[in-house]
């Protein structure tokens, strides 16, 4: 099936609404809203392998001068010491699995094309990552670091990011934000004037 | 990177450090104090409890296990104390309508989830706060048929219960009714009632049309399902008018008007009222003991300070994880050699389609629709049996397991969840046996507090693995039938049931059928650590029955003690 699409602007402009409670306005407006981070936690060149990691598992062409910011929240969490209730076993304290991690994707960059994995080019970033993914990536990390789930993780925590910022939820035509007046067209085809009809491009 | 910055072995949140030497801990607590008055007790608002005051019961978690209790105990006349690790909040105000936001109300420190499936935590289990996973969970409340309480009679696997549905029914009856459950009038499975729901069903959304519409030409009977979440404005003794759910469809994280019958906005105003002391913040570190085993009190910090109450009995209510963690910390209770074994998590697969309609799965009660024909399947190769539930969704969660389980990225990823709008689930809650190889432990790994963190060990055994292939067979079908494409399923394991187990004989369990310890007289505990088998069912109302029913045991034990 195409993928449906949504008009822009849709959320950011029920958050000037009543539609939505303050709770809910402040911790989406201070998403769009969100300063330009400096990383705490991981050190400069790391940051950035996350940052260019996150740029291909969520590419994002259609906002080419500001993405949605993705490793942001990770180095964050990281700083503080933040868990979301457990992890994988085989891996190591979150800290710990993410420095490894994004050094094995470098190391696995190198050992496939012989460069660094920042000057790839996105097929080869692409092949890079896939091969992490699928456990077939080269590299003495891999051996004692699980990349299936260290990759699964990883995925995880940036998909969250993702949807949790208002310009992703817009894209998948999300409106439950804008709740106050509660639902009363909750059927099959049923839709508030508030919610947003899309568009197959 | 500097090597000073890896960190210790085995260490995650190194908050703090640990300081071992008791003189210069106390010389940093006193700095800290004129750092920060704040934190001096005597600057507190709240009085501090009398350290010598013996109260009749403490209570160690607010969740299902522990309100029901406690407010039973305080209607009682007894001197109750609750001690609850999170905060009060108050939905209205603090809630938003966003999932990451609301992460507060999950039990957030880390747990080791290991084993072939290991068990995920954090959104799908424990909840923090006052209120407990109440907070956070999806308002099921079917009741759990008789022959569930019986696996090993007719299937010979597990073990019984030591106890049946009879035992449980005035209580399912009595808890229907004080939380307002809303559920059709004649509900089509299991025993007969002596009453309907009090309130209507909640209205039906998108995916539970789309599941009535597929089951409809499979054969396959649905019905509204019961859920405790008002459809109608609803009085409540001791409490008060509660209002109507506004279809808000944000149930997992957090209702913020009342209509959810979490434990915050029933029994525990009930227990308040009736003078139980409610204590936010507290988490305990201790349970003490007198040179004859009995418990004697608590040890808990609230707000970094330590503090101590003491109590003639200790009710121990923190969930499957966190009240084996504490037995095993403190070495009590443990002659079975069943504290931490026999862990068990609910056979939970969804299957996920996209339809041609529109479903908005953000709205409406998420588990609207059930059907209970797969309790006892004719064709069953597995013991025991599950039900099935539409599911509405909301989409950080639906994008983060999508992720996991599609492992799709970059722009698949993202044209994959442009359908979200047209994308409908149906899951399933079934039995899980107790096996050796399932269990909880103390780890090495410290979390912040410097107290070892649980390791989980989890493996879906043969019953497991057949009834959950059974199921997603069922509800491909079911998809299918209904006009669902891109269908495809999510292996999920919910709940967190047994490491506590009631039984007989002191020998093989833990506590007996009315929730006390064998090996500690005055201990009891009531929470899902305490089923013998996990139950076809959602576990939220059986865990309110079995609190009520053990506070009643206990109440007509002290009776007896008095004449």
């Amino acid at each position: 099936m195409a993928s449906p699409h949504y008009p822009e602007g849709t959320v950011r402009a029920l958050l000037a609404t009543d539609l939505v409670t303050d709770a809910t306005r402040a911790a989406l407006q201070a998403r769009l809203d969100a300063p330009l981070y400096e990383p705490q936690y991981l050190d400069g060149a790391t940051y950035e392998m996350l940052r260019a990691v996150a740029a291909r598992l969520f590419p994002q062409p259609d906002r080419p001068d500001n993405p949605i910011e993705l490793a942001a929240a990770i180095d964050e969490r990281l700083l503080n010491g933040e868990s979301d209730g457990w992890r994988y076993d085989i891996l190591p304290p979150d800290r710990e699995a993410y420095k490894l991690g994004l050094g094995g994707i470098r190391e696995s960059a190198q050992a496939m094309f012989g460069n660094n994995f920042l000057v790839l080019t996105d097929e080869q970033k692409d092949e890079v990552l896939t091969a992490v993914q699928h456990a077939k990536a080269p590299g003495e990390t891999w051996k004692t670091l699980s990349a299936v789930r260290f990759f699964e993780e990883l995925l995880a925590e940036l998909t969250e990011n993702y949807y949790a910022h208002p310009l992703g939820q817009e894209e998948i035509g999300y409106v439950g934000m804008a709740d106050v007046p509660g639902w009363h067209h909750i059927q099959l085809n049923e839709l508030e004037p508030r919610e947003p009809e899309a568009e197959v491009k | 990177m500097p090597d000073e910055e890896v960190l210790e072995e085995g260490v995650l949140n190194p908050l703090k450090p640990e300081i071992q030497d008791p003189l210069l801990r106390e010389i940093l607590e006193e700095n800290d104090l004129q750092a920060d008055p704040s934190r001096d007790p005597l600057e507190q608002p709240a009085p501090l409890p009398d350290p010598d005051e013996v109260v009749d019961c403490v209570v160690i978690g607010t969740g299902a296990g522990g309100a029901p209790l406690l407010a039973r105990l305080a209607m009682a006349g007894l001197k109750v104390v609750a001690l609850e690790a999170g905060p009060w909040h108050d939905p209205r105000k603090d809630f938003a309508t966003d999932e990451k936001a609301q992460s507060f109300l999950f039990w957030n420190d880390e747990r080791l989830s290991a084993g072939q499936d290991p068990i995920s935590f954090g959104r799908n289990n424990s909840g923090k706060g006052v209120g407990g996973s109440t907070l956070h969970y999806t308002a099921y409340t079917p009741r759990a048929q008789d022959d569930d309480f019986h696996l090993h009679r007719d299937f010979s696997v597990g073990v019984d219960w030591p106890i049946g549905y009879d035992d449980l029914e005035p209580y399912y009856d009595e808890l229907e009714h004080f939380l307002g459950i809303s559920g059709p009038a004649n509900y089509p499975w299991g025993p007969t009632r002596r009453r309907s729901y009090p309130l209507a069903p909640l209205p039906l959304n998108g995916a539970a049309q789309l599941m009535q519409r597929g089951c409809e030409q499979l054969g396959i009977k649905t019905s509204p399902a019961a859920n405790a979440a008002l459809s109608a404005r609803y009085y409540q003794e001791g409490v008060g008018w509660r209002e109507a759910c506004t279809n808000r469809g944000f149930c997992q994280a957090g209702c913020n008007n009342g209509a959810k019958a979490s434990m915050d906005v029933t029994f525990l105003p009930l227990a308040a009222d009736h003078g139980a002391d409610i204590r936010p913040n507290s988490y305990v570190t201790e349970i003490e003991r007198d040179a004859s085993g009995a418990i004697t009190g608590v040890v808990y910090q609230q707000n970094g300070i330590t503090l101590r109450q003491k109590c003639r009995n200790l009710f121990l209510c923190a969930g499957a994880i966190e009240t084996p963690r504490l037995l095993l910390l403190n070495e009590l209770a443990l002659s079975s050699g069943q504290v931490g074994r026999n862990f068990m998590g609910h056979t939970g697969v969804q299957v996920w389609g996209t339809f041609a309609e529109d479903i908005r799965p953000y709205k409406g009660i998420p588990g609207a629709l059930i059907s209970e024909d797969t309790h006892r399947p004719k064709d069953a190769d597995f013991a025991g049996g599950y039900l099935l539930q539409s599911i509405g969704v909301m989409p950080v969660t639906f994008a983060s397991q999508a992720a996991r389980a599609r492992k799709l990225w970059g722009q698949a990823g993202r044209d994959y969840m442009r359908n979200y709008n047209n994308i409908a689930g149906i899951n399933i809650l079934g039995d899980c046996l107790p096996h050796e190889s399932n269990f909880m432990e103390l780890a090495e790994e410290k979390d912040g507090r410097g107290v070892a963190k649980p390791r989980v060990h989890f493996t879906a055994q043969e019953n497991e693995q057949r009834m959950t292939a059974h199921a997603e067979n069922i509800m491909r079908r079911i998809w299918e039938a209904a006009g669902a494409t891109d269908i495809w399923a999510f292996p999920r394991y919910a709940h967190i049931i047994g490491t506590a187990r009631m039984g007989h004989r002191g020998t093989d369990a833990v506590v007996d059928a009315n929730g006390r310890a064998f090996d500690v007289p005055n201990l009891y505990i009531s929470d899902n650590s305490t089923f013998p088998s996990a139950l076809s069912v959602n576990p939220a109302l059986t865990i309110m029955a079995l609190s009520l029913r053990t506070a009643d045991k206990f109440l007509e034990k002290e009776r007896r003690r008095d004449l």
